[in-house]
């Protein structure tokens, strides 16, 4: 998963990111489908590594796009990605195992349509406005499929609405309620990547900005979120699978987490501990 | 925040060539609609796309009334209340939605009724603890800084302005726009969802191949997500029409409203579109 | 009438839990420096103003408790599908939910310290140590109660929606009503104390904010304590009004007039507040008195 590690030189441009991310997402998507082939949830953790990508590749479109000064808050872009990704979502799961590339399809004409409305009939007139709202909403489709492979185990329409509650220990049964969709959990991945993917821009803010800090903690907060889902996903596949993929977000989070505190230590001005407020001339 | 480049300044405030494109892709799609549903269901499906562009429309322009004055207003700068728009309409529209999700059994009318009294509510007693906070916590009056007159009870408000600020607090035609905006909101999301419930619930057994009563979670809740991520496009695409913060109905922004109908309409139209083609397809 | 007495008892609860939710987020998201009020705090190093106080650029409050309380109600609803007892699903939710809180709040300061290198403000590790888990304790009592409203909602009242989908409403709900009610009173009143009482920030003071105070460096817990005097109480009444006065209605109206009582009841409920907010505009305007000489009529 180099893609996600070589963010050591700043100023990487943000086509290659573009690039990178989506190839590294739809990869770890179809990975995931080796669940249909081998018949197991154990490939479920894939959908954490496509979250990964996809949130790295959008926390740097949110960036492009909220250096020109919008008007409103950063969160209020996280928010218009995955509003207009949650319904290109919902629909390509109907496909099959096409699945994620129509999501990118949709969702991209959906994020195009909205750039329009923007740009044009709102009159905002930003340069990358139409670009970066059609690549917002397919890093908001593509990482709601993420979460939801890796809380179902597959992403396809029937997998998502399907589960099934054990009576008295013993007899299974088919449910609706106990799914990702029946049970609001697609709500909760909705937030966790909304927030996931204006988090990072939005707290490396100011002068000091370096890309390479801002990644790092994209990645730290695709993990983070990867550890709550995986707890979730608990309920909806087996007990090997879902700790296949704790395993792996807590040790891709400690590292990222670990990596952020040293980059954060590399740009600080000074790191103390304990001490008063330096003196600055005239105040 | 530092902009890396400062938005170009334009000069009229409405784009007429691309009003006439947005409404006229919003003619197409609904035609799409039309054309796509199998033909004994159109007009059912017809009237759910209207309801869902309804209630987008409903969102887009309550959201206008809801007083914001972002990061000023938190250090008593400016009028209006110190959160994010989008947010805070969001919040009413939510808190609506939810009462109005409760009463669905009870009928269109009285549920999307219910969810604007439900968003309106909310907005209410927000909008009346502001004021109390002002009032008795730091000892601020109210006072508006775009007009010399509240618009509603005739006071006056240039006086009552401290030295230095815009204004502060919610004026009087402030709170009214505020349980207004609310009002609005939640009627249109509940709109949204009741719309998209009444589909599902008729659709979904012949698609998902079982029984009413076990795919009724799935409606309630594939529902009720549309009707939040739709909620939160038209609130943003408010909040971007208004740049960010504005004082009320009275305040000179309100009158782009007609702009955000337009982008509402479409991109309600739109996700209404790829709503219904979940069961369609 | 069982029923709607079983009703009011769970409506009275969950108003009473609304109250201190509310309460505790408006006391953590003033600790963490959180919201509106928090630009100012970014914006003093830039002016020259260095201070100690906790930078927690985490979003606004509406989007942050509401992916926090739904984080809470999915991880409890997760636990509840493994059949464990709903109040320690409840409570395990609420824990892991504000591990993530906090792990976010540290990513924050440290981001945007960092980015401020130029202006001389240093990342103090000893605010990170120090606050971090206050604002933590104070955001779980925020979630726990709101992960409980929801979880009466859903189970004790019947609300067709799934858990998780109710926490993403209350808690976008408890973000905006905290930080409606809260932000002018940190922003204005602990940010700049400085400033005369009773009149708004003059925006040549932008910035200025108070940085050494009653008990030497001021760091963000005394502004908690702060929060906790007025702040907080009201954020708490604000937010516990809207759940009571919701379910109120509903619950002992909705089957009077076939739905329309509870719309009857609502709207006069609007128009109460409304005579209420009126009557303190005109109290303020007659007992406070204008800043200046009203202007002529030219």
């Amino acid at each position: 998963m180099s893609v996600k590690v070589e963010v050591i030189e700043g100023g990487i441009p943000h086509t290659k990111i573009m690039i990178g991310g989506l190839v590294a997402t739809i990869v770890c998507l179809y990975l995931s489908y080796l669940n249909v082939v081998t018949n197991t949830g154990l490939f479920s953790f894939f959908g954490g590594l496509a979250v990964v990508a996809a949130l790295i590749w959008g926390s740097n479109t949110i960036k492009v796009l909220c250096s020109y000064g919008i008007g409103t808050g950063v969160p209020s872009a996280g928010m218009i990605a995955f509003g207009s990704g949650v319904i290109a979502m919902l629909l390509a799961t109907k496909f099959g195992i096409a699945a994620p590339i129509v999501a990118l399809v949709l969702a991209a004409v959906i994020g195009l349509i909205l750039g329009y409305l923007a740009n044009e009939v709102l009159n905002m007139k930003i340069p990358v406005m139409i670009q970066s709202l059609t690549e917002l909403a397919v890093v908001g489709a593509l990482t709601l499929m993420g979460f939801a492979v890796l809380i179902t185990g597959s992403f396809t329409f029937t997998g998502l609405t399907t589960g099934s509650i054990t009576l008295f220990g013993m007899i299974t049964m088919p449910s609706y309620q106990v799914s990702f969709i029946g049970g609001g959990l697609v709500a909760v991945a909705f937030l966790l990547g909304s927030i996931a993917v204006q988090h990072p821009f939005n707290a490396c803010l100011g002068p000091g900005w370096k890309q390479d800090r801002m990644l790092m903690l994209t990645a730290e907060c695709g993990f983070l979120s990867m550890i709550v889902a995986a707890v979730m996903s608990f309920a909806l596949i087996s007990a090997g699978a879902a700790i296949i993929s704790l395993l792996i977000a807590l040790i891709g989070w400690v590292y990222t987490y670990c990596e952020y505190i040293k980059l954060s230590k590399r740009d600080a001005f000074a790191w103390l501990d304990a001490k008063p407020i330096p003196d600055v001339e005239g105040h | 925040m530092t902009a890396v480049a400062a938005k170009p300044q334009s000069g009229k405030i409405f784009n007429p060539a691309a009003m006439v494109v947005g409404l006229v892709l919003l003619l197409i799609l609904v035609g799409v609609c039309y054309v796509i549903v199998p033909v004994d269901s159109r007009i059912m499906v017809l009237m759910v796309l209207i309801g869902i562009i309804v209630g987008g429309v409903l969102i887009g322009f309550g959201v206008h009334f809801v007083p914001v004055g972002g990061a000023p207003a938190a250090m008593g700068q400016a009028p209006g209340i110190a959160t994010g728009v989008a947010m805070l309409a969001a919040g009413a529209g939510l808190a609506g939605l939810f009462g109005g999700a409760w009463a669905a059994d009870q009928g269109l009318l009285i549920a999307v009724i219910t969810g604007g009294i439900g968003g309106g509510l909310m907005m209410a007693v927000t909008c009346m603890m502001v004021n109390f906070v002002y009032v008795f916590g730091m000892g601020i009056p109210a006072a508006s800084g775009k007009v010399l007159k509240d618009p509603i009870t005739g006071d006056s408000q240039p006086e009552y302005k401290s030295q230095g600020t815009e204004g502060h607090g919610l004026p009087f035609v402030s709170f009214v726009g505020g349980v207004i905006g609310g009002i609005l909101g939640g009627a249109g999301g509940t709109l949204i969802y009741i719309e998209l419930l009444g589909l599902y619930k008729a659709t979904l057994p012949t698609v998902m191949n079982a029984s009413a009563d076990l795919v009724l979670p799935i409606a309630i809740a594939t529902a009720g997500m549309f009707a939040i991520g739709l909620f939160l496009v038209n609130a943003v695409l408010t909040a971007y029409n208004i740049t960010g913060t504005i004082e009320g109905p009275h305040d000179p922004k309100f009158k782009r409203w007609p702009r955000s109908v337009v982008a509402s309409a479409v991109a309600s139209a739109l996700c209404g579109l790829v709503a219904i083609l979940i069961v369609v397809l | 009438m069982e029923q709607i007495v079983f009703g009011i008892g769970i409506t009275a609860l969950a108003g009473a839990l609304a109250t201190v939710a509310g309460s505790a987020e408006d006391t953590e998201s003033n600790i963490g420096s959180q919201g509106d009020p928090n630009s100012q705090v970014q914006l003093a190093p830039q002016m020259g103003f260095v201070h100690r106080i906790f930078n927690k650029a985490v979003a606004g409050e509406p989007p942050a408790y509401a992916l926090w309380c739904a984080l809470g109600a999915g991880l409890a609803w997760a636990f509840l599908a493994m059949h464990v007892n709903a109040v320690l699903a409840i409570i395990l939710g609420s824990l892991l939910a504000v591990f993530v809180q906090g792990i976010y709040s540290t990513t924050a300061y440290l981001g945007r310290t960092a980015s401020l290198a130029k202006f001389g403000q240093p990342v103090y590790v000893d605010i990170l140590k120090s606050m971090t888990t206050v604002a933590m304790a104070h955001a779980f009592v925020a979630i726990f109660c709101t992960v409980t409203i929801c979880y009466l909602i859903n189970a004790a009242l019947g609300h067709p929606f799934p858990l998780p989908l109710l926490g993403f409403i209350w808690g976008i709900a408890l973000g905006a009503a905290g930080s409606a009610t809260g932000n002018p009173f940190y922003g204005k009143e602990r940010q700049y104390q400085n400033q005369k009482f009773g009149a708004g920030v003059p925006i040549s003071a932008s910035g200025n904010i108070v940085r050494y105070a009653e008990a030497g460096e001021r760091n963000s817990i005394d502004n908690g304590y702060f929060t906790a005097k007025f702040g907080g109480p009201a954020s708490g009444l604000c937010f516990g009004l809207i759940v009571f006065l919701e379910l109120w209605r509903t619950i002992l109206f909705e089957k009077v007039g076939a739905g329309w009582g509870a719309i009857i009841v609502g709207i006069l409920i609007i128009l109460v507040f409304t005579i209420i907010d009126r009557y303190m505009e005109v109290w303020a305007r007659k007992n406070y008195g204008p800043y200046t000489a009203p202007a002529k009529e030219a």
